[in-house]
């Protein structure tokens, strides 16, 4: 790389400059896409057990209200537990920040659910709840439950240096310190648990469903795999990844835009 | 000027501070300290680092209690002057919310006392502080100096009857923090608060103080109590003086009292 | 201080009794009905010797997928967040690629390794990703953690990209390698037993699944009990680990 190229590529974006910059954010996705295709051309798959990418799209692109009715049902029991578990996590960590004692007591239980696998609980709770939707809703609501609660929890102590000792002299009541520091101070945080909760919910859901064949792209994988029909179980794939990668990203850019204003 | 005949603005009757420290350990701040600062006055406190000027700080702002001794303000314990919302202070760390801009941390005080936000005095000390143009602007925009002066505006936004100051210029190089000093004596002669400030610079404290009053190192006593001989208002060729330079070494030799054997 | 602190142990345990506590009693009154068993029975169960040899077959089982899985990933992670930090030009598409990986719900790309590789390797396979993603962001955020001086340093002594990521970038990333290595433990066993539930022949996730579709009650929750303390164990060890280390190298 020329020091020139190097220096006029940020003042005056050509179009082999951003072409470059382009493959340089990229080229990480691009090498596993090209793994993937030497994969299957050296293991030399035939079409039926694995498709190529073009074929899952066609299925996909065939039954657009199937694919649709689904996605639309594993995005909105992702969607509704998600915020379910972050107003119960928040409370519950505002409540333990205000008193000693329900912190001491929650605490430990916050880190012992964060240091399991929480995911392989779901077969107790669907076997608990009964095989249903809102079962779907209850578990990604305790997943998402435990980041918001832990995350929370910590953040509503990280305060900026001196301002405790500030709202001590200013005389503010509690009330006043949750609302204008604790919480202001938590939302960094808190957007991490966004992050690490939405993750998990869109997978939580797939999981629970696919346990239970119900119904969403969870049950889709399920009865698929089960028939053996690798065009729909990747066509679920792919619904599930762009669902997911979706909410990422709009997730990300949030935590960024928060981490920008907050420090 | 100074009517130190009536109820000093505070009043410290031998106070003695220690701490507990986790190995069970007690350690004593301050040892049986008396002083006080009268109403209208401006009090500099000088004394070595980890002397408990700080501490001092914090007792007459009720933020710790003292171990022996009584610590009165306007008469009446701290905690009623906070309960009032008559104090104002101004931490060597700024202590600004970062989520805030310059506008919003300075009416905070308003908020949490629960009273209207006063705009015209806002804004008033707001120019006063030469921060005009800033209203907007996040406590990370600022340079240093600019964090100080905003901290310095909120301490005083609710008029307070006694304003104390922990070295609100420590963490400015020598020219900004001379400017800071001018500006500062400006400001504090449109008001007249009864102001103790610690600092670790003896000019500072000439500059700035009615009185200036040295302690001990640790555990912190008064040594030595030195009225200001110069009239206000103080312009800043007063520092060229050679009264000035001769108060200047006298105060440096009760600090570091073995430095001057050999002159 | 020193007081506080036994206070908020014994508040701790005193929540961890309660909690025991409370699943105790709602399984004794059948307070949520038959699928919450009391604690008591479900440790018996766990601990009744006819059934250790099925219970360690499947941990084994388990633990190996997972553990391979643990060290494939962390070492795919730890390259991969290198290659970023000794060539930074590349470091943009090491991070998305990462992030695009992590955003994908593990489930969804089971179907795909159970193509490339096969039934048995799909819980490695799944492990190794969570545990990519987990070591990658530790080791990239660990390596940028040099201090700006240290590494101005190793410029002024004329140090090539690789000397310097050797003698200052890695040391200074140690600490938070080693919490990516805590935080990597439940993250491998999720996703082993999650590649477990597409047909693999043994381990605790086809234990837990077999026990929820046959209604075994007190083995479906003993299974995920043990699932859960051996990540709680390995996991508190890490922390020991994690505490020796942040010691030395803070
Ligand atoms: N909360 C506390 N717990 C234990 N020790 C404390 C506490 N606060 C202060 N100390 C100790 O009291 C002594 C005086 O502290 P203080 O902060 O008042 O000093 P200072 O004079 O302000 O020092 P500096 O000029 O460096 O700011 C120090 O030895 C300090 O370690
Ligand atoms: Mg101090």
């Amino acid at each position: 790389m020329s020091q020139s190229a190097t220096a006029n590529g940020p003042a005056r974006p050509s179009l082999v400059g951003r072409i470059g910059r382009t493959l340089l954010n990229f080229w990480g996705i691009a090498l596993i896409l090209v793994l993937w295709e030497a994969l299957v051309v050296l293991n030399d798959f035939n079409v039926i057990v694995m498709p190529r990418p073009w074929a899952v799209f066609a299925d996909i692109w065939a039954n657009p209200g199937l694919y649709l009715q689904n996605f639309m049902q594993t995005a909105w029991v992702a969607m509704g537990g998600l915020v379910l578990g972050m107003i119960a996590g928040t409370t519950i960590a505002v409540l333990a920040w205000s008193s000693r004692i329900l912190n001491g007591l929650l605490t430990p239980i916050g880190l012992i659910f964060s240091s399991i696998p929480v995911v392989a609980m779901i077969p107790v709770l669907a076997r608990m709840l009964g095989y249903g939707t809102e079962t779907v809703l209850a578990i990604v609501a305790i997943l998402s439950f435990f980041p918001f609660f832990v995350f929370t929890g910590s953040g509503l102590k990280l305060l900026p240096a001196g301002s405790a000792d500030l709202f001590s002299v200013f005389g503010a009541k509690k009330h006043q310190r949750l609302f204008h520091l604790a919480l202001p101070s938590a939302l960094p945080n808190w957007t991490v648990a966004l992050r690490l909760a939405s993750a998990n919910a869109i997978l939580g859901a797939m999981v629970a469903e696919f346990l239970m064949g119900t119904s969403g792209l969870g049950q889709m994988l399920h009865a698929a795999s089960q028939a053996f029909n690798t065009e729909r179980a990747l066509g679920a794939s792919v619904c599930a990844t762009i669902g997911s990668v979706t909410l990422f990203v709009l997730v990300v850019s949030l935590e960024a835009r928060v981490r920008e204003r907050w420090t | 000027m100074t009517d130190r005949t009536a109820a000093p603005a505070i009043d410290f009757r031998g106070v003695t501070k220690s701490f507990r420290l986790p190995d069970g350990k007690t350690l004593t701040a301050l040892t049986d300290t008396s002083l006080s600062v009268g109403k209208g006055e401006f009090v500099a406190l000088l004394g070595p680092s980890g002397c408990g000027k700080s501490t001092l700080l914090r007792l007459v702002a009720g933020l710790e209690a003292p171990s022996s001794g009584a610590v009165a303000v306007e008469g009446r314990a701290p905690e009623e002057l906070v309960k009032a919302h008559r104090l104002g202070i101004a931490f060597q760390e700024h202590a600004l919310l970062p989520w805030l801009t310059v506008r919003q941390n300075i009416e905070l005080p308003f908020r949490i006392a629960g009273r209207p936000v006063m705009r015209e005095r806002v804004q008033g000390l707001i120019n006063l502080v030469g921060l005009a143009g800033f209203e907007a602007a996040r406590p990370k925009q600022l340079s240093g100096g600019m964090r100080q002066r905003v901290a310095i505006a909120r301490s005083l936004v609710l008029e307070p009857e006694i304003l104390l100051l922990d070295e609100p210029f420590g963490a400015l190089d020598a020219v900004t923090r001379r400017q800071m000093n001018v500006e500062l004596q400006r400001i504090w002669s449109e008001s007249r608060i009864s102001t103790l400030l610690v600092t670790h610079a003896v000019e500072e404290a000439l500059f700035l103080a009615d009185r200036v009053i040295v302690l001990s190192g640790r555990p912190g006593k008064v040594v030595r109590t030195l009225e200001v001989p110069f009239a206000r208002p103080r312009h800043p060729d007063v520092m060229r003086t050679a009264q000035f330079h001769q108060l200047v070494d006298e105060l440096t030799e009760t600090l570091h009292p073995t430095d001057g054997a050999g002159h | 201080m020193s007081g506080e602190r036994t206070q908020s142990a014994l508040l701790g345990a005193l929540g961890v009794a309660l909690m025991l506590g409370a699943w105790e009693v709602i399984g004794q009154n059948r307070l949520v009905g038959m699928t919450w068993p009391p604690f008591s029975s479900v440790m018996a169960f766990l601990f009744d010797p006819s059934r250790q040899a099925l219970f360690s077959r499947a941990l084994t089982a388990t633990l190996g997928s997972a553990g391979l899985g643990y060290l494939i990933g962390g070492l795919a992670g730890l390259a991969f967040a290198m290659l970023g930090q000794i060539l930074p030009v590349l470091r943009p598409g090491t991070d998305r690629a990462t992030a695009v990986i992590h955003a994908i719900p593990s489930i969804a790309l089971a179907p795909i390794f159970i193509v490339l590789l096969s039934r048995e390797a799909a819980p490695t396979a799944l492990a190794a990703l969570n545990a990519f993603f987990v070591f990658y962001v530790a080791g990239a955020s660990g390596f940028a953690s040099s201090s700006q001086t240290q590494r101005d340093l190793m410029a002024a002594l004329g140090a090539s990209g690789t000397k310097r990521f050797f003698h200052v970038d890695l040391p200074a990333a140690f600490p938070g390698i080693v919490s990516g290595m805590k935080l990597a433990v439940p993250a491998a066993l999720i996703g082993a037993i999650i590649g477990e539930w597409f047909g693999a022949p043994r381990g605790l996730g086809i234990l837990i699944v077999n026990a929820m579709q046959n209604f075994q009650i007190p083995l479906l929750w003993s299974v995920v009990v043990l699932a859960a303390t051996t990540s709680l164990v390995l996991f508190s060890a890490m922390t020991l680990l994690e505490r020796i280390v942040h010691e030395r190298y803070r």
